[in-house]
């Protein structure tokens, strides 16, 4: 830190992290690869007024480190600034528990939850289901974090996934199944998910996908239930809602503070610092303390996420979505765990209401234009209401509508409240993210029909 | 010692660390890579990273199965480990007699991916590189008001590939390239832009002309409007073109074929396009950004006819792939970084260039749509070639461009559409590794209003 400050700057942090992953996957029946590794390195930043200089390696030694730190301490002119290296370590707003630890899981044990996976998915029909893919993945990523302000935070995320993914084919028809559970714990996470439910639903999915007829086109309101996920809130709003894209005015909620942007019913919040979510953490990639930000509170704009840098820009303080990928990238305002809050209304009554729309079940991949808010997503799962009944599943369907204007046509909340996970991709750093939503009644989406989008539960954007 | 000569000893390392705690066959893949990225704003630079890395991926075979483990720890201690992980890993996995690596004494070409230039040029040139992209976009039309990104960055890399059957092979490649993303703005109308050129010299980059391309592609679509549905030509460009190519690129890889889902699964002898198309994967491509003399495995790259004059001649291959089908790997065994296994995948990636330059496409069009941006490319089924993408771009009539239209959707089947391309421009350009020239489609139905 002294050396990287050694010529001045505003600020400046070193973030060193050991991420030790395995990767299992399974396809036809067969345990095809599994990888193991560690990926260690530390990233070294400047900030000097409005520029980044970011530096990182791979060697940790303290020739390497003292060669990236002063690198970076070439990019501050403002001569020597207050450096305060009497660290402090920064106390967290909550801590997480993790139960079984994946290193000291046997790789024999995570194959049999992969393998029974597979097993039940092909059981499910041995006539229909043609394929199954399976994914397991588990990191325990280490990182420690200490800035010119004084701050020291060491941390540990331990997080856990598994990915189900299943082909049906009947005639020429063929269709896809997927479903993902993930959190922030360890191997306990198949208490809570057993991978025989995960596999059966992903297998059920693309088997009641064959007998669904092709999905309507044109305008008509639709439900999304609570199993949904929060995937429209999280691309179609969500990222307008990151500081950096509001300050770039990228973003369409830019100067709309304390300005109504959205139905009375509609309240949004990203907190981190729920309990075994995909998405959180006890403190962000900058050590700063993860906590509840409310964005939108009853249809009124009241906040956006900030890292320390657009915190800085903005003359308040960061609220704790500073994150990156991995050493290699710096910080940016990050979504954690976005939810739109539950309301009041039962679930059933929102659909017996809707008489006539189109109810999704789950989401599929999108593209988002994060400039205008517009999108376009598959639907994975959707049934057509008829007079306040689900009536027959259908496929193909696509939505075709803009995020901020959905919040404002958002009819009805329900008290449910579901969560879906995923890797999001803001400018080329992928983290883990999770969702939420209850079930809500849109007043009306346009549906193409002509899609048969293969869900790959991945966002990208544009 | 040089750098070179290091990492080769740590990969022989790995590669004996690996037999003698039992591995049949091993496999040490070592990458150093270095890179620079500047991002301006406003003429000021706002971000300007430094990237070192190096680390090792380490495969190993025993008794038909396959295991792999990834390091950035070098040390003995951190060869040992990865080993005795690798070694690990492949007692649970499928055995699988294709399981193997290749042998060695093939020669490679010498390529000319290696520019000094690149290295040597001041920062301070690089900067401004992207200040005068940034300048010349802004200056192009005071309706680009917002610039998202103007991006300079280079990169290098020293890649070492050792095998236990005696395979040796090092190769060190540079590149540099800029990228503009950008807004222009009138009233609440607001449309985006980009553009990029990514080279292997320092002196071909041309930083004014991408700026205004960039601003180009986003003033000329102010004011767009969607228009009623209709049959029309579809001149697609290449941008677009490219995205096509890019949805059937994995479908012709022989890991789909071999799995099933390739919609090119026994098709090769027979027509999958137009006779106008030419689809061709090249890993030695002169110029092409990711060039190299060798794949992720040592198997020398090559040009590679996939789909010539739209008969579909062959698919890509890897050692695995080539093995179960009794082929050679056409050197397409691809690792995106040391922490992954090659798996089979696109080089340079083009439609050939044809004949026509890019305007004599639209000449004799009284009715068509020249599509300048596709969305919801992904949502294209990979296995039945379906797809329906919602299209923005600029309305042909009577052989001219007249007006910007968005909020269009066009849907069909890919391999219907390759099949009706009636004329391919002369005007093949890359992003990045794939490139397609501006290609014109007889007929599709563009749904509107």
């Amino acid at each position: 830190m002294d050396a990287a400050t050694a010529r001045g700057g505003d600020f400046a942090d070193i973030f060193v992290e050991e991420k030790k992953s395995v990767g299992i996957s399974c396809e036809a029946g067969k345990i095809e690869r599994i990888l193991s590794g560690v990926d260690a390195g530390a990233g070294i930043r400047v900030l000097s007024g409005a520029s980044t200089a970011y530096a990182y390696t791979n060697d940790l030694s303290r020739d390497g480190l003292l060669e990236a730190a002063g690198i970076v301490s070439h990019a501050a002119a403002s001569g020597k600034k207050g450096v305060n290296l009497e660290f402090v370590d920064v106390k967290p707003a909550v801590n997480f528990d993790f139960k079984e630890r994946p290193e000291d899981v046997p790789t024999e044990q995570k194959v049999a939850v992969v393998e029974a996976a597979d097993k039940t998915a092909r059981s499910v029909d041995r006539e229909q289901i043609k394929q199954v893919m399976v994914g397991y993945g588990d990191v325990v990523q280490k990182v420690t974090i200490a800035n010119s302000s004084g701050d020291y935070v060491e941390d540990e995320r331990i997080r856990t996934r598994l990915v189900v993914q299943a082909v049906a084919a009947s005639g020429q028809v063929i269709q896809t199944g997927y479903e993902a559970v993930g959190s922030l714990c360890g191997f306990e996470l198949f208490k809570r998910y057993p991978p025989e439910e995960v596999a059966g639903t992903a297998a059920n999915r693309a088997l009641e996908m064959l007998k669904a007829k092709p999905a309507p086109a044109g305008r008509m309101p639709v439900v999304m239930a609570s199993e949904a996920g929060g995937t429209m809130v999280h691309e179609a709003c969500g990222h307008g809602l990151e500081a950096d894209l509001v300050q770039k005015n990228l973003s369409v909620y830019t100067g709309k503070k304390g300005q109504v942007v959205a139905s009375g019913e509609v309240t949004v919040y990203d907190d981190a610092a729920i309990d075994s979510r995909y998405g959180s953490y006890r403190f962000d990639d900058e050590g700063v303390a993860a906590r509840k930000v409310n964005l939108i509170e009853n249809g009124v704009l009241v906040d956006f996420l900030y890292d320390r840098l657009t915190a800085v820009k903005d003359g308040r303080q960061s609220n704790g979505h500073g994150r990156r990928e991995s050493y290699q990238h710096k910080p940016i305002p990050r979504m954690a765990n976005t939810c739109i809050a539950p309301g009041k209304t039962d679930p059933q009554k929102i659909i017996r209401e809707t008489r006539n729309g189109l109810l999704v079940k789950k989401m599929g991949g999108g593209q988002v234009n994060t400039i205008t808010g517009d999108f376009v997503f598959d639907v994975a799962e959707g049934y057509l209401i008829k007079d306040g009944e689900i009536g027959p599943m259908v496929r193909g369907a696509t939505l075709t509508g803009n995020g901020p204007e959905v919040l404002r046509i958002i009819e009805m909340v329900g008290s449910d409240l579901g969560f879906s996970i995923g890797a999001c991709g803001k400018d080329g750093q992928g983290v883990p993210v999770s969702d939420a939503q209850p079930t809500i009644a849109i007043r009306e989406l346009i549906i193409g029909g002509a899609s048969q989008g293969k869900p790959n539960g991945k966002i990208r954007r544009i | 010692m040089d750098k070179d000569e290091i990492f080769l000893g740590s990969a022989e390392n790995a590669v004996n660390k690996a037999r003698q705690m039992g591995a049949q066959l091993a496999e040490a893949y070592i990458s150093s890579t270095k890179e620079l990225n500047i991002d301006v704003r406003e003429a000021r630079v706002e971000t300007m990273k430094l990237a070192e890395e190096r680390g090792l991926g380490l495969r190993v075979i025993r008794e038909g199965r396959t295991g792999f483990s990834f390091s950035t720890d070098l040390s003995p201690q951190g060869i040992e480990e990865a080993s005795r992980q690798a070694l690990a890993n492949c007692e649970n996995t499928a055995e699988d007699a294709y399981n193997r690596l290749p042998s060695p004494g093939r020669s490679y070409a010498d390529l000319d991916i290696y520019d000094p230039g690149i290295r040597d040029a001041a920062v301070e040139q690089k900067i401004e590189m992207a200040r005068q992209m940034e300048e010349s976009a802004r200056a192009y039309d005071p309706r680009v008001k917002i610039i998202e990104s103007s991006a300079y960055q280079d990169g290098e890399s020293l890649i070492t590939v050792v095998n236990s059957l005696g395979l040796k092979a090092v190769y060190k490649g540079a590149y540099c390239g800029v990228y503009i993303a950008l807004a222009a703005v009138q009233g609440d109308d607001s449309q985006s832009g980009f553009d990029m050129d990514f080279s292997l010299k320092y002196k071909s980059l041309n930083p004014e002309k991408v700026g205004r391309e960039a601003a180009r592609r986003a003033v000329r679509m102010l004011g767009a409007l969607p228009v009623t549905t209709r049959q029309a030509v579809v001149v697609l460009e290449p941008y677009v073109a490219t995205g096509f190519l890019g949805v059937i690129g994995p479908a012709l890889t022989a890991e789909a074929v071999q799995k099933g889902r390739s919609l090119f699964a026994g098709k090769t002898g027979s027509y999958v396009a137009s006779d106008k198309v030419t689809v061709i994967d090249d890993g030695a491509l002169a110029g092409g950004i990711v060039s190299a003399p060798f794949d992720g495995e040592g198997v020398p790259t090559a040009r590679t006819v996939l789909i010539e004059k739209g008969l579909l001649v062959q698919y890509l291959h890897n050692t695995y792939t080539a093995a179960k089908d009794g082929v050679s790997s056409t050197g397409n065994g691809v690792r995106n970084s040391f922490k992954g296994t090659p798996e089979v995948g696109a080089t340079n990636f083009f439609i050939e260039a044809g004949p026509h330059p890019a305007e004599e496409l639209f000449r004799d069009i009284k009715n068509g749509l020249y599509v300048t941006e596709v969305m919801g490319m992904h949502t294209a089924n990979p296995i039945s070639g379906d797809f329906s993408v919602g299209v923005a771009g600029l309305l042909i009539e009577n052989g001219e461009i007249t007006r910007p239209v968005r909020g269009m959707a066009m849907g069909g089947n890919i391999i219907e559409m390759f099949a009706n391309i009636d004329m391919v421009g002369n005007d093949l350009k890359f992003f990045g590794s794939k490139g397609s020239p501006t290609i014109r489609i007889a007929g599709m139905t563009i749904s509107g209003q």
